[in-house]
């Protein structure tokens, strides 16, 4: 069997993008500007490259992984598929996303798990702890939370993360979000 | 290991009213009767209200005023889950100059679990951060309220019914003052104390709350029955043909939390003010004795009277089985702990055959048949390094290791059913306990000149039961 040209396997990181060192990435990945990697967040390309957005947020040992299907041994001839990742996401501490297709403002929380064949559109949260590993796109706006996986939609958009994390930038790039006040003990 | 280590493993059994078996981690010990206790044969008595998120004491009257509901804090109607308040910045016009805007905060009410949020159901945002926020008004609240005034007066005139018929059966030997104070003992107990247990078909008077207080004029107000309707509004026509919007339906969980309303989408699901926990005590039924009395402040975890078995009871505990096999007999690890500070002789005891507590074991067990001795639990003694250790003549095939208060001692299992989930043995076990709560017998001599008799000591039986698991495969 001839030997397939080995597609081209580089880390592309833009300008205005803060990649840590300890951080763990392989393959053929893009990171876009003003995007946060936190150390020991892990990056893995293996069945395709992985082309993240502008100005998301990916925190310690946050897993996103574009891998094989369980069902396909990595020898047989699989088409490479793109996962794409949108702008102002969040992936939270823990969390393991293997969707294939993210929008934008999305925020997946600590220790969340999303399937490859989940479709997330824009606004969305997926609670702490939660598995979505179902088929289907999860249209805009939706909650999910919950040991149930309940879902509800929300009128108003996620708190801009970048609120917090302006400090780590010098130029303000939005005007800052709503804040917190007393949080009742 | 640690499955060996569950609570439910080893029970102890309660002989009260019901016969109950449970971990001595919860139950009593009443020290007075020299008895376990459960939660079944105490009774439970409110000690004070609180606040699970605020933390504020409220008095028993004032809880009841409100509904046993905090005043301060909001729970989520979506996720029932505490609502925290947060503030955005609104450009406002400034009032004493309208063409200048001026940035003035705005509060609305948030869920950090459900994103649920305040503008969800169309309520405005507050300019006050807290005691801005109202319930929706209940609409049916003027006929309850007289609903509740009519039986209230009904109660109050079968309370006096009863308490003529009463004293006429004491012909009048009881002065009337004595009607009042029972009517006070009464308000102020409720349902707490023997006298007031609830039996079916007792007035309602008995309810605590109902009870008009004294001195209340007695107007007669009469209720009008609910009018019955002979045309009911007709379901809408696409009530078959419409698709359901699952996020907009509420579950039924959200709308029983809110009886008066009940609304079915989600849309009109209005905060509610969070309900207040409370702190309880326990009281033996027998002797009337405090068994658990927790401290006022709602912030302190501590009790003022804790009489709990773990602290008066040797505790047994399982700490390793081998491979139990049919027929076969294995030797099983247990271990005995004393939890009071003076030296206890423990004597273990097979049930016998007509044992009328022995239901559950499904194996014989072949206990130590001599007497068992264990130290007494010394606070210090792990600071005490120049300590000698005491000197038990322990027999090697009984006892497997000595620590501190506590030993190892073997027991012999010989499981009797084949194809058994679940090995149980019971056994009996007496020990001797010093009580120390029992009043002392003053001397001849009196005064503090005389030394405290000796309290006695006393011998328990409890029985025991052990669950150990299925047998090896």
């Amino acid at each position: 069997m001839a030997d397939k040209p080995n597609p081209q396997k580089s880390v592309k990181i833009a300008a205005g993008a803060v990649v840590c060192v300890e951080s763990e990435i392989r393959g053929d990945v893009t990171i876009g500007p003003r995007t946060v990697v936190h150390p020991k967040a892990r990056i893995i390309a293996e069945a395709g490259p992985i082309v993240i957005g502008e100005g998301n947020l990916i925190e310690e040992q946050a897993l996103i992984i574009n891998g094989y299907p369980e069902n396909i041994t990595p020898e047989s001839e699989v088409e490479p598929k793109t996962m794409t990742i949108g702008m102002n996401n969040v992936f939270e501490v823990g969390c393991v996303s293997q969707a294939l297709k993210i929008g934008d403002n999305n925020v997946i929380e600590s220790k969340a798990d999303v399937g490859r064949n989940v479709i997330l559109t824009s606004g969305c949260i997926i609670g702490a702890f939660c598995q979505v590993n179902t088929c289907e796109v999860i249209p805009e706006n939706t909650v999910i939370y919950g040991s149930g996986c309940m879902r509800r939609v929300q009128t108003e958009r996620p708190q801009d993360h970048r609120s917090s994390s302006d400090r780590l930038h010098t130029r303000r790039v939005s005007p800052p979000g709503p804040e917190e006040v007393q949080r009742r003990a | 290991m640690a499955s060996l280590l569950q609570p439910d493993r080893v029970v102890y059994l309660v002989r009260g009213e019901k016969k109950i078996r449970a971990p001595l981690s919860q139950l009593y010990f009443c020290r007075y009767c020299s008895e376990l206790r459960s939660l079944e044969c105490v009774s439970h008595e409110v000690d004070s209200h609180y606040c699970p998120s605020c933390l504020e004491n409220m008095p028993s009257a004032e809880a009841k005023l409100k509904k046993n509901r905090c005043a301060n804090c909001f729970d989520c109607p979506c996720c029932m889950h505490t609502l925290s308040t947060r503030a955005t910045n609104i450009p406002a016009p400034l009032p004493d100059d309208p063409t200048k805007t001026a940035m003035k905060k705005a509060y609305y009410l948030a869920c950090g679990f459900c994103r649920w949020t305040s503008r969800d159901v169309g309520m405005a945002d507050k300019s006050v951060a807290s005691g801005g926020w109202q319930e929706p008004e209940n609409p049916h609240t003027q006929r309850i309220n007289k609903l509740i005034e009519y039986y209230q007066q009904l109660a109050h005139r079968e309370k006096q019914d009863r308490d003529r018929k009463k004293m006429a059966r004491r012909r009048q030997c009881m002065p009337l003052a004595f009607s009042q104070h029972t009517i006070h003992v009464v308000e102020k107990y409720g349902l707490g104390t023997r006298l007031q247990r609830q039996r079916p078909g007792a007035p309602i008077s008995s309810l605590s709350g109902l009870s008009l207080k004294e001195g209340e004029e007695q107007k007669d107000i009469t209720i009008e029955p609910a009018p019955a309707l002979d045309e009911v509004e007709p379901l809408p026509e696409d009530c078959y043909s419409r698709p359901i919007s699952l996020p907009e339906v509420t579950t039924l969980r959200q709308r029983l939390l809110q009886p008066d309303f009940q609304p079915a989408g989600a849309s009109q699901l209005h905060p509610r003010h969070k309900h207040l926990l409370m702190k309880r005590s326990l009281r033996c039924r027998k002797c009337e004795h405090n068994l658990s009395k927790p401290e006022f402040n709602p912030t302190s975890i501590k009790f003022k009277i804790q009489l709990v078995a773990v602290s008066y009871i040797p505790e047994v505990r399982i700490m390793s089985i081998p491979n139990l096999r049919n027929m076969k007999e294995s030797q099983v690890l247990l271990t005995l702990t004393n939890p009071v500070e003076n030296i206890t002789h423990v004597t273990l005891a097979p049930c016998e055959d007509d044992d009328p507590d022995d239901i559950n074991s499904t194996a014989k067990v072949v206990v130590p048949g001599k007497q068992l001795v264990l130290a007494g639990k010394d606070a210090a003694a792990e600071y005490d390094e120049l300590a000698e250790p005491q000197d038990f003549q322990d027999d090697p095939d009984v006892v497997a290791f000595r620590k501190s208060n506590k030993i190892g001692f073997f027991i012999k299992v010989i499981p009797q059913k084949e194809e058994d989930a679940d090995v149980t043995v019971s056994f009996k076990i007496r020990h001797d306990f010093r009580n120390l709560a029992a009043p002392v017998r003053p001397s001849e001599e009196g005064g503090a000149a005389a030394a405290p008799a000796p309290a006695e000591s006393i011998w328990l039986t409890h029985h025991v039961e052990l669950r150990l698991g299925p047998l090896a495969p």
